[in-house]
């Protein structure tokens, strides 16, 4: 027994031993410096561009596809017919250049002589048809409302009779092929819609591959298709060439690509676990490019071989208030919201959360959008005196223990989140504590994004406040959000994004002005002025802690020229980049 | 024999049947709705769009139904299509299974090629420090948690040190074929998922060894003269081997469902981790084609596993 | 012939022997001489305590609130100076040490309750389906091996991810899957002493069924059910952390070893630090665990060969 006992009094020793190693940890390995590639004039060919992304993607057929990683590929080997402007998102043209008929209702699109496909056909209107087309067959789309005012769009989609589709034209009435020129269409919209041009770029598919999904007999085949997962003719600058599932995309560069061949010689995104993870293969060298997250900026600029660029995101972090809580009935009082716009020192916030690489927003559109007013705004400056003020105005008084109360009522405030994502958890327990302060009773509540999509589009009045973010892309229209007709309606049973429960008839008015114009002038300058005054709304009545827009950081290796990402685009011109080797 | 192999055959239909039930209802009757979730954000989605794709994937049909549909199509091997990538589940579940079966393979080869050595020598070097040492081991193997014990081993060798990799099977951009690639990434995963059962097979070993030591005819060998080091290898193992061979069926299986976690912090693309983020996005097909298929390849171990216990020991009764 | 009564005169002889011990007496007797399990016991206690007491010590020795913040020292590096960041302090300038106790009462708390409710099913089921056999007996095994079917963990996270359960059902469900082992046992244990005399004789005389069930047959099962529960306590800690690691289970803002694991995962680039405190917390506890209860099966077992 003796041995028994002295042998295993060692694991105090082996334990400890184990834990101190792990304290031990040596310091980071020095990295050693790679000389900067001096710029060079003549682009030299060859080489990977490899790409690390967290997910993996669903489907390379267009019309299916409801996700960034899906679309990132997708925009690789198929191009459209028009682009947004890299930097400010302006429509232009790209495959083919587009005109609009002074009442608004006619878009005529030409495409370029030399757009063709990778197997030596051009790319003809037709192939922008048949796009639609599908669009119209398929069951598992989630475009089809993008083109309701397509003129004959209704009348020849398939669905179930409550989506508006009656299924019953052969053809699409509302685009005319011209007859004399088959690169030359026109469009004709129901009404005036000054987004349709955005969503007019549609889906240009080659109809060799595609058509026979899209004649007169064919049904919902193209769901199923077998060239949604390997697609053999492109459009784009690159060609499908291999998926591993759950690893990598591999595209190769298509050498006929109408606005030249690409100098690399493969295109490849690897799905990786997390942004850790991307951040360790910008730094070994293994990825050429990926988004690095702000608490990873630091460590990533002592790298030599990383360069980083910094540009604003399409979207904005926010704390919503549903007004119509009955747990939080505050919220309906737009002192309170003021309130709780100056009582949260959202500088601060920044500086923890995202490590400064955000600005502080107090409206809907995102500084580096059109619609962003120039008009100043009220800028909500971190004034706790102030924000205790206006609670006091609106009736909540400190009680005994600290804790604002009116009418016998306390004010308790639940802000949930959805978990798992670390920046939205940190923000509302930062927000928390804040409120706190201020004599509000706040918890924070993360819970399964799962959950609270449905509760959030469903406008389930146990939500009081909600942090999460919009992605803006497309048209600065904001009717899905802002407009009445979006609040979700439980009598009703109606769903929409609009759970704030908050509506002002001059706000509506401005959205319905600057999407569907009673004078047709779509034109910039006069939708902004609608924007102006739909900014200027939301900002004094705060339905959202506004938040901040974050900015996006991409490292990339010094190695790889021309890369330069913007809001809207990231690989707007991936046929300019190369290597440096 | 005959009627016990079909008796035991037999009797694992009722436990399939069982399972699948199970499976199917935890995936239904949870909270949540797959399609608000993929849709979530998408402009100009309408509740008519909604309804349709309820529609499409046959969501709206009472639960029983929606049961009798997948198991009817399960018995014909379509577990249903994908509600995110649109395309066969059971299909790309498999594309998974090679990535966990390396995982699992390579974590029971360390098992063996590390515990067994380390039970035997411990029991040989009886009483020493070395035995101290390795019997600590095989308590502590157990109580270290997987995925921090992986953490840690990702900040020690990938980060600072720089001498393995972190994330996934190989390097982006070399060769599938590349062997010495494939090794460093597997390297730690293997590791930590193989790190109870090496705890388990030394204290295994130990014992056994040190049974067959105490035995007579080692004793006797001992007596011929014959090197100590023969007589281990040759006699103790042979015996000491039984126990692990019959237990690597029902461990075999364990490894598939339990690398799991494994997975996530390594980024290892198998079974468990694609059936996980199929459960977070509520894609209920593959994760019922998970569930059903690593249960199965359990079911289907034990069985073995009893088989093979019957044949090997003739002292177990088999009717 | 003459019967020589043959008396074997009795010598009373002293014979020294000792005197014969339950099994709960040799057990104890064992243990006091198992200075590890003792030392196990001891840290585990002390673990406890702290984690019990963690308000006291937040208040008193840190003057630091688990929820507080400091948006100007965030990632501090562990100190003396600033005794509430001994340990460091994670993202938003919360005190490590102070989370990192009253992490200990989520996981001992999870721990120790679910592991009651397996117990109590496990037991319970385990009894039952022994002691009556039959169909009761069939549906049990039934439903055991169906469940054994599945891979625990795998079956626990999948839930999880797809319910997503609070803390409190949380302990419901680890508790209703974790108890197929436990009345494994006692279901073999109890066939077998079912059929013994004792249980004969206590049936002969008229003892009600679950009288014989409770009196009878569990204080015979009890003990290794102890050593059961101290390695399912320890098993349970593992998978409770594992689930917080992942998200999953109990969520921010209220700490648990697991989910501070989650966000140091992060910042271990900045804050290294801050992965190593909570991994040794599971680590040390669950091995106390464990230990506890190898002592308690080499206490308990007369089988065990003393090597």
């Amino acid at each position: 027994m003796t041995h028994f006992r002295t042998t295993r009094t060692f694991f105090v020793v082996a334990a400890a031993a184990l834990l101190v190693a792990t304290a031990c940890t040596p310091g980071p390995a020095a990295s050693s410096p790679t000389p900067t590639p001096a710029e060079s004039a003549k682009p030299q060919q060859g080489g990977k561009i490899i790409q690390g992304d967290i997910s993996d993607i669903a489907t390379i057929q267009p019309i299916l596809s409801a996700d960034t990683s899906s679309s990132r590929i997708i925009n690789l080997i198929y191009d459209g017919i028009i682009q947004q402007d890299y930097k400010n998102g302006e429509p232009k043209a790209k495959m083919a250049t587009y005109s609009i008929s002074p009442d608004g209702l006619n878009y005529t699109f030409e495409i370029n002589a030399k757009a063709n496909w990778s197997d030596g056909k051009p790319v003809i209107a037709q192939d922008w048809l048949t796009g639609l087309k599908l669009v119209g067959k398929s069951q598992k789309t989630v475009r089809k409302s993008s083109f309701q005012d397509v003129q004959g769009f209704l009348d020849y989609c398939v669905g179930s009779s409550s989506s508006g589709c009656k299924g019953t034209a052969k053809e699409i009435s509302g685009v005319k092929i011209d007859s004399a020129n088959p690169k030359k269409f026109t469009v004709t919209l129901t009404k005036v819609s000054c987004p349709a041009i955005i969503d007019l770029n549609g889906y240009t598919l080659p109809t060799q591959v595609f058509g026979k999904y899209a004649t007169d007999t064919s049904k919902d085949e193209i769901d199923t298709a077998p060239e949604n997962t390997n697609p053999t003719v492109f459009s784009g600058p690159f060609k499908f060439s291999e998926w591993r599932k759950g690893d990598q995309i591999i595209l190769n560069k298509n050498p006929d690509y109408w606005q030249g061949a690409p100098n690399v010689d493969q295109y490849v995104v690897k799905v990786v676990a997390n942004q850790t993870a991307i951040a360790n293969g910008l730094k070994t060298g293994e990825l050429t490019y990926g988004s690095i997250q702000p608490k990873d900026l630091a460590d990533m600029q002592t790298v030599d071989s990383v360069k980083i660029t910094k540009y604003q995101n399409l979207g904005y972090t926010f704390i919503s208030w549903n007004e119509l809580a009955p747990t939080a009935p505050a919220l309906a009082d737009k002192r309170v919201r003021q309130a709780l716009a100056y009582g949260l020192d959202m500088d601060q916030v920044i500086k923890a959360v995202v490590f400064g690489e955000a600005t502080k927003q107090v409206a809907h559109h995102v500084p580096v959008q059109w619609a962003y007013p120039t008009s100043p705004l009220e800028p909500y400056k971190y004034d706790k005196a102030k924000a205790q003020q206006l609670l006091t105005d609106a009736g909540w008084v400190k009680g005994s223990d600290g804790i604002l109360a009116k009418d016998g009522k306390k004010f308790t405030l639940t802000i949930s989140t959805n978990s798992g994502n670390q920046e939205r958890e940190t923000l509302a327990q930062v927000a928390a504590e804040q409120y706190k302060q201020l004599g509000i009773d706040t918890k924070a509540a993360p819970e399964a994004f799962q959950g609270l999509v449905t509760k959030l589009t469903t406008g389930d009045p146990v939500i009081e406040a909600n942090i999460i973010g919009w992605s803006l892309g497309g048209d600065v229209d904001p009717y899905q959000i802002w407009h009445s007709s979006q609040i979700p309606d439980r009598a009703k049973g109606t769903t929409g994004f609009g759970f704030t429960g908050f509506k002002d008839a001059a706000m509506d008015k401005a959205i319905e002005q600057g999407r569907n114009p009673t004078n047709g002038d779509c034109s910039t300058a006069a939708r902004k002025a609608q924007y102006e005054t739909f900014n200027k709304i939301l900002n004094e009545n705060q339905p959202y802690n506004f938040g901040y827009a974050n900015n996006v950081l991409v490292g990339s290796q010094k190695t790889l020229q021309n890369f330069d990402p913007a809001s809207f685009s990231q690989i707007w011109n991936v046929h300019t980049w190369w290597i440096k080797q | 024999m005959r009627d016990f192999i079909i008796r035991r055959l037999l009797y694992a239909i009722p436990t399939l049947v069982g399972i699948s039930i199970i499976t199917f209802l935890i995936a239904r009757l949870s909270p949540g709705d797959p399609i608000r979730l993929f849709t979530f954000g998408i402009k100009d989605f309408t509740q008519e769009d909604y309804l349709r794709l309820l529609h499409a994937y046959g969501l709206d049909k009472p639960i029983p139904l929606q049961y009798v549909d997948w198991i009817t199509n399960a018995l014909r091997g379509s577990f249903g299509e994908s509600l995110i990538y649109h395309r066969d589940a059971f299909a790309m579940l498999v594309e998974r299974v090679p990535a966990t079966l390396q995982l699992a393979v390579a974590a029971l080869l360390l098992q063996l090629v590390i515990g067994v050595p380390l039970g035997v020598i411990a029991a040989l070097k009886r009483g020493s420090w070395v035995d101290g040492a390795i019997r600590v081991f095989g308590v502590a193997g157990h109580a270290v948690p997987a995925f921090w014990l992986g953490l840690i081993l990702i900040i020690v060798f990938a980060v600072q040190l720089r001498w393995l990799p972190s994330i996934g099977l190989l390097t982006v951009g070399h060769d599938q074929w590349d062997i010495p690639d494939r090794i460093r990434h597997i390297i730690l995963p293997a590791f930590v998922l193989a790190l109870t059962g090496i705890a388990n097979y030394s204290r295994i070993l130990r014992t056994e060894t040190l049974d067959v030591l105490a035995q007579d005819f080692v004793r006797t060998a001992h007596a011929k003269g014959l090197h100590e080091r023969t007589v281990v290898f040759v006699h103790a193992l042979r015996n000491a081997l039984i126990p692990v061979v019959t237990a690597l069926g029902g461990i075999l299986a364990a490894l598939v469902g339990g690398a799991l976690v494994i997975e996530q912090v390594f980024s290892w693309p198998g079974v468990g981790q694609f059936t996980f983020q199929a459960a977070i996005a509520k894609d209920y097909p593959i994760v019922q084609a998970g569930v059903m298929f690593t249960s199965t390849l359990l079911v289907v171990s034990y069985l073995v596993r009893d088989l093979a216990y019957a044949v090997v020991d003739p002292r177990i009764k088999v009717g | 012939m003459a019967t020589t009564a043959a008396t074997a005169r009795v010598v009373p002889v002293a014979v020294l022997s000792r005197p014969s011990r339950s099994l709960w007496n040799n057990a104890l007797y064992k243990l006091r001489r198992d200075k590890l399990t003792i030392g196990a016991l001891f840290v585990l206690v002390i673990l406890a305590a702290l984690s019990l007491a963690a308000p006291l010590f937040s208040e008193y020795v840190f003057h630091y609130k688990f929820e507080q913040q400091d948006l100007l020292h965030t990632y501090e590096k562990p100190q003396l100076d600033n005794i509430a960041y001994l340990l460091g302090s994670d993202e938003i300038g919360r005190s490590q040490v102070v989370r990192l106790l009253y992490g200990g009462q989520i996981s001992l708390f999870v721990g120790f309750t679910a592991a009651f409710f397996n117990l109590t099913v496990g037991v319970a089921l385990g009894l039952g389906a022994g002691y009556f056999r039959g169909v009761l007996d069939d549906i049990l095994t039934w439903v055991i091996t169906t469940l054994n079917g599945i891979p625990q963990i795998y079956l626990l996270l999948i839930i999880a991810a797809l319910w997503r359960p609070g803390p409190f059902t949380l302990v419901v469900i680890i508790g209703l899957l974790n108890w197929t082992g436990i009345s494994l046992y006692v279901r073999g244990q109890t066939f077998a002493l079912r059929e013994r005399e004792f249980i004969t004789a206590a049936r002969t005389i008229g003892a009600r069924d679950r009288r014989i069930m409770f009196r009878h047959i569990l204080p015979n099962v009890l003990p290794l059910i102890f050593v059961l529960a101290a390695i399912d306590v320890g098993a349970i800690i593992l998978l409770e952390s594992a689930l917080s690691f992942l998200g999953l289970g109990i969520l921010p803002p209220t700490p648990t070893w697991g989910n501070l694991l989650t966000n140091a995962v992060s910042y271990f680039v900045r804050a290294w630090w801050l992965v190593v405190s909570p991994g040794a917390m599971i680590f040390l506890t669950v091995l106390c665990l464990y230990l506890i209860g190898d002592g308690l099966r080499d206490a308990l077992d007369p089988r065990l060969k003393t090597h």
